[in-house]
């Protein structure tokens, strides 16, 4: 049958096609990066003392920033899912910020804030000194980290914890207070989980912050040791010590990530599909709904709006120190940033970010549906896996692998974001199809639809959103992305996050201020159609996951 | 001593939005009895089960507990403070607790220690048949076995009341029956009241001692099973219990104890009284108090066969009938057949217009 040989055809095509792209995106890049860490005299590397200083310091930073960010987040998805909550679609939008927001700007726009010299140093005589160091570092990637543990918290109380659990328990006999200690957060445990392991790593392999944050105060961890030996080093002692240090981050990855996938994965996958939940009671507001609306406005007013605010008063202010009043406002910081490095780092971000996203979604769209086949399963795990990989590591084997033909173009970038955004655009679809009945399928091809127009008309439909999200989702992140491009950028493929960093290195606070306000405008401009697009699709199914993780 | 009821609802009022789900309902379950509440999908049972056990509050009216007023407006006990086991449509197992401990939970809220709930509890699941199921998670549990398991839980709390929402929504029919045995013999054992939502007629006739008929968040009816289903207060509380047929009809007194019904140019009597010239009125038939011949002409227009017997639609001046035959069908739509009354349901006049304020009164 001829249309059973052409499918036949398109698969092994689509085989093909995310077979090549396994090889030179994660497997070569990896191997190359094993091999020249044989080469490079490791044992050396691992004795020379700053080197245990920064994996311990990468570590500590690590575990103190899940410890603290899991729970905060589990307890806003918590508190933010009562419906009594005054401004609660508000707030359900705002305690995302600090994820919206790319790390650098976060971490900058704090120091405008809160630091010597600062918005709250100019206005009320108040400044913190410990935000430059350790505590600092630690903090602002727990704002920034609060997010992900909310959404990861909330996808898990609806998927898992269907009120009438709750209920149950309080007709058993529980307090509110039991049931959530007895009932909610076992059963939240698995998404909570899940949520430890990823900020875990995402702090691992963090790098803005600690650069920003981190360095001036000498506190160093590997991430910003392999920027400083990469991008400031320029002899070959330098280079092994890079090799090294990304392997050893990928190291510590792993050995949190692999006993957690053994355990954790079978859990995340015996998720029951709820049962609709009811409509939920909206219950009196009492005091309690107030102060607890009161208290997540303050925490998103004090993590990101006043330091965002800071940051836009810092960008229009004459000079250094001067109080932010209407007298010393200026443009002079846009103007003098808006030159031609600038106007061409933002095209090669823009260039960047559209190719990464429109290429990422083909690809996550082929792997997710390969993931369905027996004969593509392998494939896809392959294809997602480089997600973990930590981006540093990452940048230094395409760099080993693909350097000496493509050193310093905006290719090398494109190959670095392709492989470690994959997963990112791979999930929202691969999640749409899990939700995909199909029965709908079945009945648009009993209504008389052959299979490309029930593909056309029914399939395509129901996956826009998620095909949407994930474009979009990519896109962002590429815009954010500075750990990996600044290690691999030269004077011909500046992005914008490279262009940021480099002016604060400098410590031109009007100009990175007004760079920093500029990428952020941009990333809003990215994102919030995107949201409407995402409301609007909400009337009529409820893709609400794949695009609440965009933003 | 009359003792106090198992559970008093009075004026209760529940709004979702601004919808109200349950309003100005009045309730009464005696110590030790079973109160069906038959409503379909959407008429207000589970808001009405989700306040008594007071996991929704109130908007307005009181509800009592054995004497002890636990809700009104100003203020709602929790649920845990209720003496109230809880049976819920689905199943609402903890997915993280096995079925001893699943059971043993609302002993160890009561106070009691781990060791001491844990044996509680399997004595509960011996009583059930379930003992053999005790270390068994939720997923590893057929739909039937859940549901017991459900049971098991709320029989653990002990209660003076027990509310079951739906429980045998989700089963097959011959799990429901077992489900329905196991229900009356606890019932029976422990003296407890109970109030039962379903929106299945047959069941709540059979399990209840009085039947409540709710719809659209109002009590229709309160009654005996046999008063709810021969003496409805209106059509629509007629419909909820059973097939029924509504036709106008001219009744009026003929004779000692008998009425006669005249539809068309025929007419029947059958034992009844009315006061009055004879008039219009709604009458009600439920097709076993009709029969194939008599005076009446009628067209069959569908045969519907149930096994013990075959429904006949007919159309007749005063409307469409159900005729029943207890037999196999023996005619085709389009013949013509004879048919007669044994018995008629009179509705009240004034039932004619919509009063829903004429909802009738426990007792």
């Amino acid at each position: 049958m001829p249309g059973r040989a052409r499918a036949l055809g398109a698969e092994r095509l689509a085989i093909g096609v995310v077979l090549l792209a396994v090889a030179a995106l994660v497997v070569v890049p990896i191997a190359r990066l094993a091999k020249a860490s044989t080469d490079a005299s490791v044992g050396r590397v691992l004795r020379s003392p700053g080197i245990s200083t920064a994996a311990w310091h990468t570590v500590l930073v690590a575990v103190v920033v899940t410890a603290v960010a899991v729970p905060l987040g589990a307890a806003m998805a918590l508190l933010l899912r009562r419906p009594e909550l005054p401004a609660r679609r508000t707030l359900r939008v705002a305690v995302v910020l600090p994820l919206v927001v790319p790390q650098f700007v976060l971490g900058y726009s704090w120091t405008e804030a809160y630091a010597r010299a600062g918005f709250t140093d100019s206005v009320l005589g108040i400044h913190w000194d410990g935000l430059i160091g350790p505590v600092g570092v630690i903090v602002v990637l727990a704002v920034n980290a609060v997010p992900v543990g909310y959404l990861l918290a909330t996808a898990g109380l609806v998927t898992r914890a269907q009120p009438e659990l709750e209920r149950a328990a309080r007709a058993s006999g529980a307090t509110a207070w039991t049931a959530l200690r007895t009932v909610t957060l076992p059963v939240l445990r698995p998404a909570l989980a899940a949520a430890g392991v990823l900020t875990f790593v995402a702090t691992l392999e963090s790098f803005a912050v600690p650069q920003v944050l981190g360095t001036p105060a000498g506190f160093s961890t590997l991430t910003t040791r392999i920027y400083a030996d990469l991008s400031l080093g320029s002899d070959p002692a330098s280079f092994t010590d890079a090799v090294t240090l990304a392997l050893g981050l990928v190291l510590i990855a792993a050995l949190v990530l692999v006993p957690a996938d053994v355990v954790l994965a079978p859990r995340l996958r015996a998720e029951r599909s709820g049962q609709p939940a009811g409509p939920a009671q909206r219950q009196r507001r009492t005091w309690r709904s107030y102060a607890a609306a009161a208290t997540l406005g303050g925490y998103v007013l004090l993590v990101a709006l006043l330091p965002l605010l800071a940051l836009v008063a810092a960008s229009i202010t004459r000079a250094v120190g001067l109080p932010p009043t209407s007298g010393n406002w200026t443009l002079a910081n846009f103007r003098a940033v808006l030159n031609g490095t600038t106007t061409g780092a933002l095209r090669h971000s823009l260039e960047l970010a559209v190719a990464a996203a429109t290429l990422l979604v083909v690809l996550g769209a082929l792997s997710a549906v390969l993931e369905r086949r027996r004969s593509g399963r392998l494939l896809a795990t392959a294809a997602t896996l480089t997600f973990v990989i930590p981006g540093s590591t990452l940048a230094v084997a395409v760099l080993i692998a693909y350097g000496r033909w493509f050193d310093g173009t905006l290719t090398l970038i494109l190959v670095a974001y392709l492989a470690k955004l994959w997963a990112l655009a791979h999930r929202p679809i691969s999640g749409a199809l899990d939700r995909f009945p199909t029965a709908e399928w079945q009945a648009a091809r009993a209504s008389g639809a052959a299979p490309p127009t029930a593909v056309r008309t029914i399939w395509l439909p129901a996956l826009a959103p998620a095909l949407l999200g994930a474009w979009v989702l990519t896109f962002v992140t590429a815009l954010h992305e500075v750990t990996m491009s600044s290690l691999l950028y030269s004077t011909r493929s500046q992005t914008l996050a490279v262009v940021v960093l480099n002016s604060q290195e400098l410590g031109d606070v009007g100009p990175t201020a007004a760079l920093s306000v500029l990428l952020t405008a941009l990333l809003l401009a990215a994102v919030l159609p995107a949201w409407a697009v995402a409301h609007a699709c909400n009337r009529w199914r409820a893709p609400r996951q794949e695009v609440a993780g965009a933003l | 001593m009359p003792s106090e009821p198992a559970l008093r609802c009075r004026g209760l009022r529940v709004d979702y939005g601004d919808v109200p789900a349950v309003c100005d309902l009045d309730l009464d379950v005696g110590p030790g009895e079973i109160v069906a509440l038959l409503g379909p999908s959407g008429s207000g049972k589970s808001t009405l089960l989700h306040a008594v056990a007071g996991l929704v509050a109130p908007s307005a009216g009181e509800i009592w507990l054995a004497g002890r007023r636990v809700a009104a407006a100003s203020a709602s006990e929790p649920p845990e403070r209720r003496d109230i086991g809880t049976v819920f449509q689905n199943f609402a197992l903890w997915p993280h607790l096995d079925v001893l401990d699943t059971v043993a939970y609302p002993m160890r809220r009561a106070g009691r220690s781990r060791p001491r709930a844990r044996a509680d509890a399997t004595a509960i699941l011996d009583l059930l048949g379930l003992g053999q199921l005790a270390h068994r998670r939720p997923a590893e549990l057929s739909g039937g076995e859940q549901q017991r398991v459900g049971l098991a839980r709320a029989l653990a709390r002990n209660a003076g009341l027990y509310l079951l929402d739906e429980p045998t929504a989700h089963l097959d029919a011959h799990l429901r029956a077992a489900f329905l045995g196991e229900v009356r013999a606890r019932q029976r054992d422990s003296g407890a009241a109970v109030l039962y939502a379903t929106h299945d007629a047959t069941e709540a006739l059979a399990l209840a001692d009085r039947v409540a008929l709710l719809d659209g968040g109002r009590l229709l009816q309160v009654g005996t099973p046999s008063q709810v289903y021969d003496e409805p207060v209106s059509a629509a509380a007629a419909a909820l219990t059973g097939p029924v047929s509504v036709l106008s009809a001219r009744v009026g007194p003929a004779g000692d104890a008998l009425l006669a019904v005249e539809i068309g140019d025929a007419s029947d009597t059958v034992a009844g009284r009315a006061s009055g010239p004879p008039h219009t009125r709604q009458v009600l038939l439920r097709p076993e108090w009709t029969s194939v011949g008599g005076p009446f002409q009628g067209r069959v227009e569908a045969a519907w066969f149930r096994g013990s017997h075959v429904d006949y639609e007919v159309r007749s001046p005063a409307g469409r009938i159900l005729v029943r035959e207890t037999d196999a069908p023996r005619r085709a739509a389009g013949e013509t057949i004879p048919w007669g009354i044994r018995r008629i349901w009179l509705l009240p006049d004034e039932a004619a217009e919509p009063q829903p304020s004429a909802a009738v009164a426990p007792g």
